[in-house]
């Protein structure tokens, strides 16, 4: 399928499934309601002989059908990047419900993923007439056209999917995650396409990182809004370690990791071409003035792509080893080691130093460790923890049937699309609570509640299971890795109040050897005097930090004088908005 | 009587209006901050003006040696838009420097103005077409922010070109530049002599700026293109592409959807109001040993550049009258500054009632904590008296002994 980016045009294969109009397949269903004018635009049907056979429409702004396509694709792309990398098909559904993408939602300069009704909106709106950068001055913007902008949207969506929690703003960095990961998405996904990169390569002679419009993203809509530049460049000049103390809004917060993992991608790719251009320079390292070989271009493009596929799925694998709650930029650089660790345990390509560095320019070291060597970040290995009760035969059952679902996934990219896609039995489960009479997580449950103290968990709060899944990866010597994740978490609502609404919130990610053996405990401890003196004033220190992060909102909020009682008991809660958080207020 | 620095608080409602009268070597000194309100006190603005005008000498003889404009605000200058200040003896008028003929103030208010005029018209239409009445209050709220920034012409002329000496007066637009540009922190006057004027704020640094000015969001750019075609949505495709209905999106997620193309015009005005308070001037006046602090309506952003300068802050320990800054709202008073900064005894001042919209104006903790640091008075309390406070029927002193 084709799509647009700005003055770029790409070819985007993703795997084939039955379609209806809209295009609406089994997990998105793009549906073009536009809000402002309070009507519908008539639906592309993909599987149209006309359209089938040319595959896909051409790019067009005045055919809303081609919007419809755009979205779509670059949206099932962002969910493949998601499927391949976790080792398992994500359900999009909540409550029974599809992710729906409106292309033409709003009259705004906005776009955003919208919890509430489980769906991505999307906005159009007139350039500016006066400064309308690279377009036409009073011409029709929209957001839906930008690769980069759905791809962004869709982390967050799929974010929110896997860590539900990661909404809410319990200290400065969570907003900031789900901003900067949104764009380490967009970013990479964005340099993963070869015929991109061929010609800013060619026009930037293999300089990918000289200011071009490669990294700058989204520049369209940057330039539309009138301030005249791109939106957000993911590149510091200089990488100034002190902002990471100082900078509060989530996106230029987001930004500082951005250019973090952008970073170690640039590295990682001026080492793989290194030997390409020494072989084109016989052995100088001089590149000649005038155009590049084609053949160079076309090489040096595929490892830049190739580089950039393998980041975003070391990126998006760190995710099974986040903390259920209350993250942080230091716990993602953590999560990023430890997980890519146990898939290639010598860093031979030497990603994870490179992504050691570029966290390290930027100040961002993680709490409770004191040096960023790679086994210090490695996440906690428990010891004296009985293995997860997986010889349960309920467990097993469960453990086959997920196995069962991944092959027909996998057999379904084959075209082999006989099978419904059934909900996930990930998603079936994480609905699910402690209550649910479920066995598996009654038996979890109950061997977290036994194991509390040294999951640093508080025995006398409830305790929530709030997911568990198997992971299937493949290891580069072949072998196949799974692997158990089980998130459990608990909260303590005493100083909601104070919290502007939110309550504390703890718990602990547990990554378990299919044999049950436990590998890793990722813990974020509430406070209570039946955990480890240790774990006690990080979670002492986690309060403060969330009650502190509190006042700094408060004294910066505009509108917290104007709120309503109800809403100043609520403002934490009502400050988790993309809505707003995109509109840039 | 007792020598000493006076104040005087006008209960105007939501406004502010304060009179300081300073006995200097040449004698008793005036200076007024502010004359507005947007909702009445005890008074209307009429007798307000008309009580002001006596309290400085009468009709014939009034006489101000220095009006203070802090911002250009409704409930700080509606109160100038009456005749009568034709009258008024003036010294000269303070004003921030967005009061200026500097292109970049020309631009600032310029932005602000046309904001806040197309924002209002749609605020209005949106109310009209409201679907609930929940919107529709909403709606109305926000466009109280919109009215206190719009339609304060005549106020504006008479403090920029009124009073009595109509154009001879001398303009003051603070922080003053010297003539190689250097921003210039103090103030003196002849007309008050022995007064030094420490000007905080407004700051003429990029970041403050950068507050003053509502488009730096971006879905301020639907508001700021014009009045008429400012708010609509554009047609994104032609006529044939219309379709009644071809998936069933429920009728509460529509009026969900159907709300975000609004321009989060609610939200943007309250940004309007934050930022025509960006611009208010923020002073402290030095008197021999004594200190009083008028930050305005002052926000964040100049709070914070003026406590990062080392040589405010430790002013700003020595305060002994403190003007609760924006009516007693929580972030025109940092906890920092309540906390840890200000001495004991602190005399504190707030202009304000309670409005029905904003129950956090004045917010309780603030005004409770800033009475366990010292004395605080509201303007709409009842008549009494204590040995820091004597309150009237719609006047409130104080008085701080030399």
């Amino acid at each position: 399928m084709a799509g647009r980016t700005s003055g770029n045009r790409v070819t985007i294969e993703i795997n084939d499934e039955p379609l209806r109009p809209g295009p609406s397949g089994e997990r998105l269903e793009v549906i073009d309601y536009d809000g402002a004018h309070r009507r519908f635009y008539k639906p592309v049907d993909l599987d149209e002989r006309a359209i089938l056979i040319q595959n896909g429409l051409d790019p067009s702004e005045s055919d809303p059908r081609f919007h419809q396509q755009m979205v779509y694709a670059v949206a099932m792309k962002t969910l493949e990047n998601f499927d391949n990398a976790l080792g398992r098909p994500l359900s999009m559904k909540r409550h029974g419900r599809k992710l729906r993408l409106f292309p033409h939602a709003l009259h705004g300069a906005n776009a955003f993923y919208d919890p509430e009704i489980h769906a991505v909106l999307f906005g159009y709106f007139r350039a500016d007439r006066t400064n309308p950068g690279p377009n036409l001055p009073g011409g029709n913007i929209f957001t839906c056209l930008s690769h980069d902008i759905i791809v962004h949207e869709m982390t967050h969506a799929i974010v929110h999917r896997l860590r539900r929690h990661f909404l809410e703003p319990s200290n400065r960095d969570v907003i900031a995650f789900h901003e900067g990961f949104a764009d380490i998405v967009a970013l990479l996904q964005h340099f993963s396409f070869t015929e991109l990169l061929r010609d800013e390569i060619q026009k930037t002679r293999s300089d990918i990182r000289l200011p071009n419009h490669l990294v700058q993203m989204a520049r369209q809509f940057g330039f539309a809004t009138g301030t005249g530049q791109e939106l957000r460049s993911a590149l510091d000049k200089d990488p100034d370690p002190k902002l990471y103390n100082t900078v509060i809004e989530p996106h230029r917060r987001g930004s500082i990791m951005v250019a973090a993992v952008f970073d170690a991608f640039f590295n990682i790719y001026l080492r793989r071409i290194r030997d390409l251009i020494r072989i084109a320079t016989g052995g100088t390292g001089e590149l000649p003035a005038g155009d590049l070989h084609p053949d160079l271009v076309r090489r040096i493009a595929d490892e830049a792509s190739s580089t950039a596929q393998t980041l975003l799925t070391m990126c998006i694998r760190a995710f099974d080893y986040l903390p259920p709650v209350d993250i942080t930029f230091g716990d993602y650089l953590r999560a990023l080691v430890t997980a890519d660790y146990e898939l290639f345990p010598e860093d031979k390509l030497r990603r994870r130093s490179a992504m050691i560095e570029g966290f390290r320019l930027r100040g961002i070291y993680p709490a409770n460790i004191n040096s960023l060597a790679e086994e210090a970040l490695l996440w906690e290995v428990p010891e004296g923890i009985p293995a997860l009760p997986v010889n349960d035969r309920k467990i097993i059952n469960w453990i086959v049937r997920s196995t069962e679902k991944v092959s027909r996934q996998a057999g379904r990219a084959r075209k082999t699309t006989t099978n419904r896609y059934e909900e996930s039995p990930e998603d079936t489960l994480a609905e699910e609570t402690m209550l649910s009479k479920d066995a598996l997580f009654f038996a979890l449950g109950a061997w977290a509640d036994a194991n509390a103290p040294k999951l640093h968990l508080d025995r006398t709060r409830p305790l929530q299971v709030a997911g568990v899944h198997t992971v299937y990866r493949v290891a580069p010597d072949g072998s196949l890795l799974i692997e158990l994740v089980a998130q459990f978490a608990q909260q303590n609502r005493d100083k909601v109040e104070s919290l502007g609404g939110l309550p504390m919130r703890g718990g602990t990610t547990v990554v378990a050897s299919l044999d049950g053996t436990v590998r890793y405990v990722v813990a974020k401890p509430l406070p209570s005097p039946r955990i480890s003196r240790d774990k006690q004033k990080e979670a002492a220190r986690r309060e403060e930090e969330q009650m502190a992060y509190v006042a700094t909102l408060d004294g910066r909020d505009v509108q917290l004088p104007y709120m309503s009682t109800k809403d100043m008991l609520e403002r934490m809660r009502l400050r988790m908005n993309f809505a707003s958080l995109h509109g840039g207020f | 009587m007792k020598n000493g620095i006076s104040v005087r608080m006008y209960d105007v409602g939501f406004g502010d209006c304060f009179l300081v009268t300073i006995p200097t070597s040449n004698g008793d000194r005036r200076i007024l901050f502010d004359c507005g309100s947007v909702a009445k006190g005890r008074k209307d603005m009429d007798t307000v003006v008309d009580t002001l005008i006596r309290d400085v000498g009468g009709p014939d003889e009034a006489r101000i040696d220095v009006v203070v404009c802090t911002h250009r605000h409704k409930d700080h200058v509606a109160g100038f838009s009456r005749k009568e200040w034709a009258n008024v003896d003036v010294g000269e008028v303070w004003m921030p420097w967005t009061e200026s003929d500097e292109p970049e103030a020309i631009r600032i208010r310029e932005a602000q103005a046309r904001l806040a005029l197309s924002l209002d018209a749609h605020l209005q239409r949106q109310a009209a077409l409201a679907a609930t009445p929940a919107d529709r209050e909403r709606y109305e709220s926000a466009r109280e922010f919109t009215l206190n920034a719009t339609g304060n012409e005549t106020a504006m002329e008479t403090l920029h070109e009124g009073f009595k000496g109509r154009t001879d007066i001398l303009r003051r637009f603070l922080p003053e530049k010297d003539k190689d540009g250097k921003i210039l922190d103090t103030l003196k006057t002849d007309l008050l002599p022995g007064v030094t004027i420490h000007v905080f704020g407004p700051s003429r640094d990029e970041r403050a700026i950068r507050d003053m000015d509502p488009p730096a969001g971006k879905t301020y750019m639907q508001f700021a293109v014009s009045t008429e075609e400012g708010s609509n949505a554009p047609d994104p495709f032609s006529r044939d592409w219309w379709v009644r209905n071809h998936k069933t999106v429920s009728e509460t997620d529509k009026v969900h959807i159907a709300r975000f193309s609004d321009g989060f015009s609610t939200v943007v005005a309250g940004s309007l109001d934050s930022a025509v308070n960006g611009t208010s001037l923020m002073l402290l006046l030095q008197f021999r040993d004594k200190y009083l602090f008028f930050p305005g309506d002052s926000q964040w952003g100049t709070w914070n550049a003026a406590m990062e300068n080392n040589k405010f802050y430790e002013l700003m320990k020595r305060v002994q009258f403190y003007k609760v800054g924006h009516h007693g709202s929580h972030n025109a008073t940092p906890i920092q500054f309540v906390e840890k900064t200000i001495r004991n005894q602190i005399v504190c001042m707030a202009s304000t009632r309670s409005m029905k919209n904003w129950p956090h104006i004045p917010l309780t903790k603030l005004m409770d904590n800033l009475a366990k640091r010292g004395a605080v008075v509201r303007s709409d309390q009842p008549p009494a008296r204590s040995d820091v406070f004597l309150v009237g029927d719609g006047i409130i002193d104080t008085f701080i002994p030399l």
